[in-house]
């Protein structure tokens, strides 16, 4: 499976070609185009015990119920993905270490990767953002989404992300949710709210802008529903 | 201090990295990441009264957040705006600039932000009756939606009230229609800013006013 991302940073989409017989898994309702022999079909996600619960708790975790599977018959077989918000687009090559991605920026992924929602690592009660985390293992590569710029930390020690900003990080970094700074009241008035504080070695990946802020800003001026 | 925006236009980010002893001051909620062992202090902007003139009446933060490097090697931080779109750099030994409100996101040490009274005329123009100034020596950086272009104007020059983003102090501004008062209305270009003097001025390609506009009339 060979993918392109084209128009980075600001308009990103992904150009996948595949191999006779390859499959690609991707978020429902983010393929643009495709050759006419693809064979297409729709999933229900399913949990690691391939029960219905694990697709519910994906819907939970803000994204879709369904998936849809893209499979080519033959060689040469293309799909265009992208995701519905201005951003970028970032190919993760998987390694045996596993990833763990921020759900809402999944956008596909390779048949022998397995996506799993992991766990809910907090629903920050004073920011109102609730994270969930997709556990993700196995080869292939993975593409994720953004709003903003997608930038790459590697981090050697610790490393600090406002919570709005993780897009993914590998596991061989632990996290705890902390305050900025040393005083509470600061943090909060302060606005950065609460953060990740990452330990260990690996690659972090962060989004340069985060579509809840800026759904704000522009929300907040709009009439009520 | 060194630094790098990257992503312009469309989503620029300062990189920023601290030497020893060094500090950079942002927006409340400008922090994307940083190293941890920055020490960071939350302040009122300018002191409490100001801070509260800001809020309510110029529309920046009360508060703003001083990153300080306390230690012995050079650390990094990421800083953004909510808002997508370009991010500007001035040098204020070139002179003191006007920001408009919300356009803030960071400033290195020496730079003192403070408030000036902008007339009951700005404010009818939706412009806020106090404008913020910054002056002292050193770097201010500022955020828009869409891209940046400066200008430097020489005797009078007219400007969209929603794209004018920053501008020299010494020049003067009054609010004014564009053309005649049915042809303001009927052209849609309705109350715009008459700026005279020499200096520069910082515009930006899009406004979030104008993206409000549309998407309301989207609403249904």
């Amino acid at each position: 499976m060979n993918i392109d991302i084209l128009h980075q940073p600001d308009s990103a989409i992904a150009h996948i070609t595949m191999s006779a017989g390859e499959e690609l898994v991707a978020e429902a309702g983010s393929m643009i185009a495709m050759s006419s022999y693809i064979n297409a079909s729709t999933a229900l996600r399913q949990g690691k015990s391939g029960s219905i619960l694990g697709g519910l708790k994906r819907m939970v975790a803000g994204e879709s119920l369904f998936l849809s599977i893209f499979r080519s018959p033959t060689h040469g077989g293309e799909v265009f993905l992208a995701p519905k918000l201005m951003g970028d687009l970032l190919v993760y090559q998987m390694t045996p270490v596993g990833l763990v991605v921020q759900a809402t920026s999944y956008l596909a992924s390779e048949a022998n990767v397995d996506v799993n929602i992991g766990f809910q690592g907090f629903s920050s009660f004073f920011s109102g953002e609730s994270i969930f985390w997709l556990d993700i293992r196995g080869s292939g590569q993975v593409i994720l989404t953004s709003f903003g710029a997608i930038y790459e930390i590697s981090v050697d020690g610790e490393y600090i992300v406002d919570t709005g900003h993780i897009v993914a990080f590998e596991k061989s970094l632990s996290f705890n949710i902390t305050k900025v700074g040393s005083s509470l009241i600061g943090a909060f008035l302060g606005g950065e709210g609460l953060a990740c504080r990452f330990q260990g070695k690996g690659k972090l990946f962060c989004q340069t802008h985060n579509a809840n802020a800026f759904g704000k800003v522009v929300g907040s001026q709009l009439p009520a529903k | 201090m060194k630094y790098d925006i990257r992503y312009k236009p469309a989503f620029a980010a300062i990189f920023v990295t601290l030497n020893p002893g060094e500090s950079i001051t942002a927006e409340a909620g400008a922090m994307t990441s940083m190293d941890a062992q920055l020490s960071i202090q939350t302040k009122f902007s300018g002191g409490l009264v100001p801070a509260l003139l800001k809020k309510f009446l110029g529309g920046e933060s009360l508060f703003v957040n001083t990153f300080t490097n306390r230690t012995q090697q050079p650390l990094t931080l990421v800083l953004t705006q909510s808002t997508i779109g370009d991010i500007g750099r001035i040098d204020l030994s070139q002179g003191d600039i006007c920001l408009q409100p919300g356009a803030f996101v960071a400033h290195s040490a020496g730079v003192k932000m403070g408030l000036q009274w902008a007339g009951i005329k700005s404010w009818l123009a939706g412009e806020g009756l106090f404008k913020l100034k910054l002056t002292g020596s050193g770097r201010v950086f500022f955020g828009c939606y869409g891209g940046i272009t400066k200008k430097q104007i020489q005797g009078n020059f007219i400007v969209d009230s929603g794209h004018l983003v920053a501008y020299e102090p010494k020049l003067k501004m009054s609010i004014g229609l564009a053309g005649g008062l049915v042809g303001s209305v009927t052209s849609g270009e309705g109350l715009v800013n008459r700026l005279s003097g020499t200096g520069d001025i910082y515009l930006q390609s899009r406004s979030i006013d104008g993206l409000v506009r549309y998407l309301r009339s989207q609403v249904r």
